[in-house]
């Protein structure tokens, strides 16, 4: 379960990147470490939509593990989000999707975004436009002919980014204690 | 003013300053509870603070063919023809409703709107006596802020403006944007307009006695609730630099790495914003870090003379100005402030010199926008407010221990209320254009007016003298 880290609404037309404060770039290994707090970042927002959405005490363990095997993964696409100017070569945040197949449905692929994270510093402006468009064309590129998005239900600000986005709910998720 | 360097801790002076502030704060628990008794038994003899009153002449039953059916069918008639001449065929131009939700009333928190009700009615008394202004008491029964908002929007039409009253925060922020944007009419919110105009009125005149200017001081808000959250936004429109503007909460600097900045962008937007516009004016950490330097410190959290120590006002910039405005105890007491270097120091109680009072602005804002019958209350109207006010200072001589007038020198409210209709005007917000001399001499004659009545209703005796307090015997420990 993940979901967006919340982009607050302001639509960047289309090719706006140069005015864009983050440059996006395939994520490596030696990117992990500042990945992990960005990813328990956006886990532990989660935890405030639902209890069942409650952060693991070994999540960073868990996290470091997922992103080095997506990382790997030919199937997944990781892109690690780095400042501009003065803040270049710092890691503001990230992109994690998986390409996966649909057995009975046409097309073929999907491409999940499981998780988006951006640091408040570098949300609006365009940013989440940009980091979209580029998820998409990486997942579009390794087959996928839809793109979806995962997230909590409750998440009010991520339903507003995906359907400002013409994004529209698929597929239901419900839950309850067992 | 000198620095003084920090001294060795004296024993002696840190025992003797503990026992000032115990007996202080006993002194002060001693006399909030014989003004409790009282004001229950006086609430006892009174059943209620105000009451409708006639204000057109019934020489005899026959004259309500005219106040009342058929006459006024045409009147109502007339209303509907033209829906803004309801400010000049009713009351409407000088009613305003204190609405409430009781989920944070003074110091007691959620207790509800039928416990709100006497806090209301004390409000609504205010508006009358200060203002001349028709202030009804409603306090609602409600379950979320969408039905607060609803409601409000329902009773609107009765209404000349809206005083929100003692709501949570962070909601009374949703509501009263949410209000002032469907409603053609004002909406204020007293605990976050009110008390911010009277601040920055302070703080105006605080930067002014120490030779500096709001484009260049580095300043401290401690506390990001309803009134500082408004200060803020009220500093930045003033030019306040937003790098040089610190807020703090209970988590330290509000900073935009923070870890808990998502959840705020979910539960409190407003808070959030502020979090990414000042960026912790640069720091992280917690309230010592945010000090350090600092020209100015507004303080409006929590009431305990322990949260601002004296060490923290030194390691201020020179002459550094020190708001504690915490109730009914200030964060720090401000002769500590003064012995710790503060320049200026403003406390929110009446005991002390410069009281930073919401009453100082609020009866003389409905007045103005009232009189202007103003569509809204925009920032340039509660900075009008507050500029006027810090003015008001000067009739009697500002200094470091009169820094805004006081709730008696009543001649400067009617100014207030010129400056606000001025500005509505200027906004293009005001159903009603007058000028500058007419609002003034208006708001002298509607504010003016209570106080007649209430000597007029007293002499006749259709007030009845206080009751005798009983005798009391001093509380024994």
């Amino acid at each position: 379960m993940s979901g967006s880290g919340g982009e607050g609404g302001h639509a960047g037309g289309p090719g706006d990147s140069p005015s864009v404060p983050i440059h996006l770039r395939p994520a490596r290994d030696s990117d992990v470490s500042a990945l992990i707090p960005l990813l328990l970042r956006l886990k532990r927002l989660n935890e405030e939509f639902d209890p069942l959405l409650k952060v693991r005490d070994d999540a960073d363990q868990q996290a470091r593990q997922v992103l080095k095997a997506d990382i790997s993964n030919p199937k997944a696409v990781v892109l690690a989000a780095e400042g501009v100017g003065a803040d270049k070569d710092k890691v503001v945040g990230f992109v994690r999707a998986l390409v996966r197949e649909r057995p009975f449905y046409t097309p073929e692929h999907e491409g999940v975004i499981l998780d988006i994270y951006l640091l408040p510093l570098y949300r609006r402006r365009g940013v989440g436009e940009y980091v979209l468009r580029e998820t998409s064309n990486a997942l579009k590129a390794k087959g996928a002919g839809v793109v979806t998005a995962e997230f909590p239900a409750q998440n009010e600000i991520a339903t507003r980014f995906y359907s400002k986005r013409g994004f529209r709910p698929i597929t239901a998720v419900q839950a309850r204690s067992l | 003013m000198a620095q003084s360097s920090p001294s060795p801790v004296d024993p002696d002076r840190t025992a003797r300053r503990k026992a000032r502030e115990a007996a202080a704060a006993e002194r002060s628990e001693d006399q909030t509870d014989l003004l409790g008794e009282r004001a229950l038994e006086l609430s006892r003899f009174y059943a209620g603070k105000i009451e409708t009153v006639p204000k057109v002449p019934v020489r005899s039953l026959a004259d309500f063919a005219l106040w009342y059916t058929p006459g006024v069918a045409a009147v109502s008639r007339a209303i509907q023809a033209d829906p803004d001449s309801s400010f000049d065929l009713t009351g409407r131009w000088n009613t305003i409703a204190i609405v409430t939700d009781g989920s944070r009333v003074l110091g007691l928190g959620d207790i509800g709107p039928r416990a709100a009700l006497p806090v209301m009615e004390g409000k609504a008394l205010l508006f009358k006596v200060l203002g001349g202004v028709d202030a009804i008491p409603i306090p609602i029964q409600v379950k979320s802020p969408d039905q607060f908002i609803a409601t409000v929007e329902a009773m609107a039409p009765a209404f000349g403006g809206i005083n929100l009253e003692d709501i949570a925060s962070p909601k009374c922020f949703g509501i009263l944007e949410e209000l002032s944007k469907r409603l053609s009419i004002p909406v204020w919110h007293d605990d976050q307009l009110g008390t911010a105009a009277a601040t920055v009125a302070g703080l105006l005149n605080a930067l002014e006695l120490t030779h500096r200017s709001v484009r260049e001081v580095r300043t401290v808000l401690l506390g990001a609730g309803a009134a500082n959250l408004v200060t803020a936004r009220l500093l930045l429109a003033l030019g306040h630099p937003a790098h040089l503007l610190t807020l703090v909460d209970q988590k330290g600097i509000l900073h935009a790495d923070r870890e808990d900045l998502d959840e705020l962008e979910l539960r409190n937007p407003w808070k959030y914003r502020f979090a990414l516009k000042t960026n912790g004016g640069g720091r992280t950490g917690d309230l010592a870090v945010a000090l350090e330097g600092a020209d100015v410190l507004l303080a409006a959290s929590t009431p305990n003379p322990g949260t601002i120590r004296p060490e923290h006002v030194r390691s201020m910039a020179k002459d550094p100005i020190v708001f504690a405005l915490a109730n009914p105890v200030p964060e720090i007491w401000p002769d500590v402030a003064r012995g710790a270097g503060a320049a200026v120091v403003a406390t929110g109680r009446s005991d002390f010199p410069n009281q930073v009072n919401n009453s100082l602005i609020f009866p003389a804002v409905f007045r103005g926008i009232l009189d202007a019958r103003a569509r809204s209350i925009p920032d340039e109207v509660v900075l009008a407010a507050a500029k006027e006010l810090a003015r008001g200072a000067a009739i009697k001589g500002l200094s470091a221990l009169h820094l805004l007038p006081t709730m008696e020198e009543s001649e400067v409210f009617p100014l207030i209320a010129a400056a606000v209709g001025d500005t509505a005007v200027r906004l293009g917000i005001a159903r009603r254009k007058l000028t500058h001399d007419e609002f003034l001499e208006r708001a002298r004659t509607l504010m003016g007016r209570p106080a007649r009545l209430v000597r007029a209703l007293a002499r006749a005796r259709l007030t009845p003298p206080m009751p005798q307090a009983p005798a009391r015997r001093r509380r024994t420990k």
